[in-house]
């Protein structure tokens, strides 16, 4: 048993994590949020770097790792909060081998055939969508996909479209595997998302003054920070487990580790985002501060495969 | 990374499995909870089994008796004990997990030679005297006095909230040897004879009803030099030393513990009728349940990452305060869950016929302790706000 990151794993989150800071700065995080539109270059760089080709076979030009290594760069992704259909397009080019997405030519989304209303994230910028039903995967070309493109979307920089009808298209696969493994790294996008909310308070928290003093030196605010901190340490011993746990199933119980990851994982998001909003005051609700930014990610996110409520159910019923 | 065991490890964990298998049976019946002479001789014989069999110590080092076990084969120790029901460490706790790590490590030979095999044998309770009246979660205010005479320490002062006082044989007793030097700078670790004439214990009744701790009166208590732990006046460190055994590993167990009881809950609430079905048909009570069975998933998965990075030779602060934090929290949700099955059962904490009510009722009382002792959570917090993220310390004593 060893649940302690390799070199390797630690290279390549420290890569990937160099190359966010510099490339997803607060600035282009603001300027994408007035102008959300996918920006496929930024797009293609990642699928440079391998993030949708990890699982991907080499002789597919893909580096053939795990979800364990998948969720290390996930939670990169997710505290960067880097915009786009990251999980589906992963999964596409994981899962389904879909031309294109590993190497980021072609951009996937995906819609939920169980939810009772569909709202289609980045449909516009997609070629292709994959409609997932309670057990099969099917693959449309996006352009069939006719949506509604809401006004003012949640998260400002994640447009959605309102769909009606979703048509047939071609069956690609199961759903299970979808959904368990889009959960493990929705989770993984959640960690993120609540460590860079907790990065950001604790920066405020350390600068801020008020009687004085930097507010950070006022315990009120220093367990809020404290509670958050226990949180993603909480989730991310959860999702790690549960990535170990698609990678080798025979070790756990793959259900019960999926769903306790996306549950602790919503939590620290969620929680975390309003933290770090109530860290920063006035400031916290204004549009400049990023601080918005996390929270509303974490709340789109905790929508997507499978929110707490029905996770938790499936914990009940294995009692 | 891998989440499975290794061959040794599995080899481990078969033996212990069938140990506990063909022993566990052979136990008496636990003793009444109020019987504290009937409980040390419980808690001591199991200790005995255990080190007769070659399990006792498991995580001290084989030169002072242990096992030496991987803090992976201690894991497994845990987890294994705890799934089977075997008894708790109980009135062993403080010998196994506090005085006698901190004599292997700042103990002299003699002192090691004295009581470290008589602790891994079950024949020696120890108790904690460090809490008193004034000094709590502020433990360097303490103010119990010894003054040196000859080769004696004279100790004058109270001592408050020591478990298994009335039972120990021997007590871990902080005091202050030096009142002028700075608080941390002036404290001697000292080993005090529980039967030295001048100490009297009272016992304090807790809220579950029972005696679990006692208040300690020194009296003009006499403790030889050549019982002291380290040098004088550096009992600090010692008592660090301490510390850092007391927040490691201590409540792996009790994770199992936990889910056993979550499963008790659901198993109840399934057997509830209620007008139209059962309790169980309540999704807002299935979903409570939900949650917190992925708390104690979540909690056993951060169990384990805490002892892999042990085992890798990192010191776990965060990751033993962060568990310390969530796991008393997710244990009290526990118990409210609990009583919020048992409707109105959970009045009694005396077993209603066929209502399964007075274990979960009397752990929901018990749990109300989980986020006080050994560091209260606000403490815990603190240290995570200063140590981990940086923010800046609290205001500390100074003198008025
Ligand atoms: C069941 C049980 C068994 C125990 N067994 C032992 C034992 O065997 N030996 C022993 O020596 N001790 C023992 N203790 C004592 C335990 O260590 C103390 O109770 C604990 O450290 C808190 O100290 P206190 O009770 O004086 O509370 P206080 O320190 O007076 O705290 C009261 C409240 O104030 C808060 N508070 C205090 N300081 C701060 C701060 N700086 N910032 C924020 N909040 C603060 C606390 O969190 C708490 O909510 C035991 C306690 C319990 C409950």
């Amino acid at each position: 048993m060893d649940l302690t990151l390799s070199t390797d794993q630690r290279d390549l989150r420290d890569g990937l994590r160099a190359f966010l800071r510099d490339a997803w700065t607060a600035d282009r995080l603001r300027a994408a949020a007035d102008s959300p539109d996918l920006d496929r270059g930024a797009w293609r760089a990642l699928a440079d770097l391998g993030v949708f080709g990890l699982e991907v076979p080499e002789s597919d030009g893909g580096m053939e790792l795990g979800a364990a290594e998948a969720v290390l760069v996930f939670e990169e992704l997710g505290r960067a909060l880097v915009p786009g259909p990251l999980v589906a397009t992963y999964l596409a080019a994981a899962l389904l081998g879909r031309p294109g997405a590993a190497t980021g030519a072609t951009v996937v989304t995906w819609a939920d055939r169980t939810a009772p209303v569909q709202v289609v994230e980045h449909l516009a910028a997609a070629d292709e969508v994959i409609a997932a039903g309670e057990d099969g995967l099917w693959a449309l070309p996006a352009g069939k996909v006719a949506g509604t493109p809401a006004g003012i979307p949640l998260d400002p920089l994640t447009p959605v479209s309102h769909v009606v009808e979703l048509p047939a298209g071609d069956p690609v696969g199961r759903a299970a595997a979808w959904r368990d493994r889009g959960a493990v790294l929705t989770a993984a996008l959640q960690v993120g998302v609540a460590q860079g909310a907790l990065d950001l308070a604790v920066r405020y928290a350390g600068e801020r003054e008020q009687f004085g003093r930097v507010i950070g030196s006022f315990q009120a605010v220093k367990h809020l920070l404290a509670e958050s901190l226990v949180r993603v340490d909480l989730a991310r011993a959860a999702v790690l487990t549960a990535a170990l746990t698609l990678d080798d199933p025979a070790a756990g119980d793959l259900a019960e580790a999926v769903a306790a990851a996306k549950i602790l994982a919503d939590d620290a998001a969620t929680a975390g985002g309003r933290c770090c909003v109530q860290v920063h005051g006035g400031m916290g609700f204004t549009w400049e501060v990023l601080a918005h930014l996390y929270l509303k990610r974490a709340w789109l996110l905790e929508t997507g495969f499978g929110e707490p409520g029905v996770h938790a159910e499936r914990l009940a019923d294995r009692m | 990374m891998d989440l499975r065991y290794s061959d040794e490890e599995l080899a481990f964990r078969d033996r212990l499995r069938a140990w506990l298998a063909e022993t566990l049976p052979q136990l008496p019946p636990a003793p009444d909870r109020d019987d504290w002479p009937a409980r040390r001789a419980y808690d001591t014989a199991w200790q005995a089994r255990l080190h007769a069999a070659g399990y006792a110590g498991v995580d001290w080092p084989a030169e002072h008796g242990g096992l030496g076990a991987s803090p992976t084969e201690q894991l497994i120790f845990l987890e294994e004990t705890a799934r089977a029901r075997a008894p708790y460490v109980g009135a062993n706790f403080v010998g196994l997990l506090h005085a006698g790590p901190t004599l292997i490590v700042a103990g002299t030979d003699e002192q090691r030679a004295r009581h470290l095999p008589r602790i891994l044998r079950g024949e020696e309770v120890w108790c904690q005297g460090f809490s008193e009246p004034d000094a709590g979660s502020d433990l360097a205010a303490l103010r119990t006095t010894a003054v040196r005479d000859g080769d004696h320490y004279v100790v004058n002062g109270a001592k408050v909230w020591t478990s298994h006082a009335e039972v120990a044989d021997h007590c871990e007793l902080l005091v202050r040897t030096d009142p002028a030097a700075p608080r941390h700078r002036g404290i001697t670790w000292l080993i005090l004879p529980m039967d030295a004439p001048g100490v009297r214990v009272r016992p304090l009744r807790t809220v579950v009803g029972s005696s679990e701790f006692s208040e300690l009166i020194l009296d003009d208590v006499r403790v030889p030099v050549a019982d002291r732990v380290g040098a004088e006046n550096d009992g600090w460190r010692v008592a660090m030393v301490t510390f850092s055994f007391e927040r490691g590993t201590a409540f792996i167990g009790d994770v199992i513990e936990s889910r056993n009881i979550l499963a008790e809950v659901a198993r109840l609430a399934r057997a509830t009728g209620t007008a139209g079905g059962t309790l169980w048909d309540d999704p807002g009570l299935r979903r409570e349940v939900g949650r917190l069975a992925a708390e104690v998933t979540g909690l056993w998965a951060l169990a384990r990452k805490n002892v892999s990075e042990a085992a890798a030779g990192m010191v776990p602060v965060q990751g033993a305060s962060v568990f310390k934090l969530r796991f008393t929290e997710s244990r009290q949700r526990i118990g409210d869950l609990a009583a919020r099955v048992l409707g109105r059962a959970s009045l009694a904490m005396s077993d209603l016929p066929g209502a399964g009510n007075g274990r979960l009722v009397e752990d929901r009382v018990n749990t109300l302790s989980f986020t006080i002792a050994a560091g209260t959570s606000q403490i815990q917090k603190n240290i995570l706000a200063e140590r981990v993220l940086g923010l800046p310390k609290e205001p500390r004593w100074t003198s008025p």
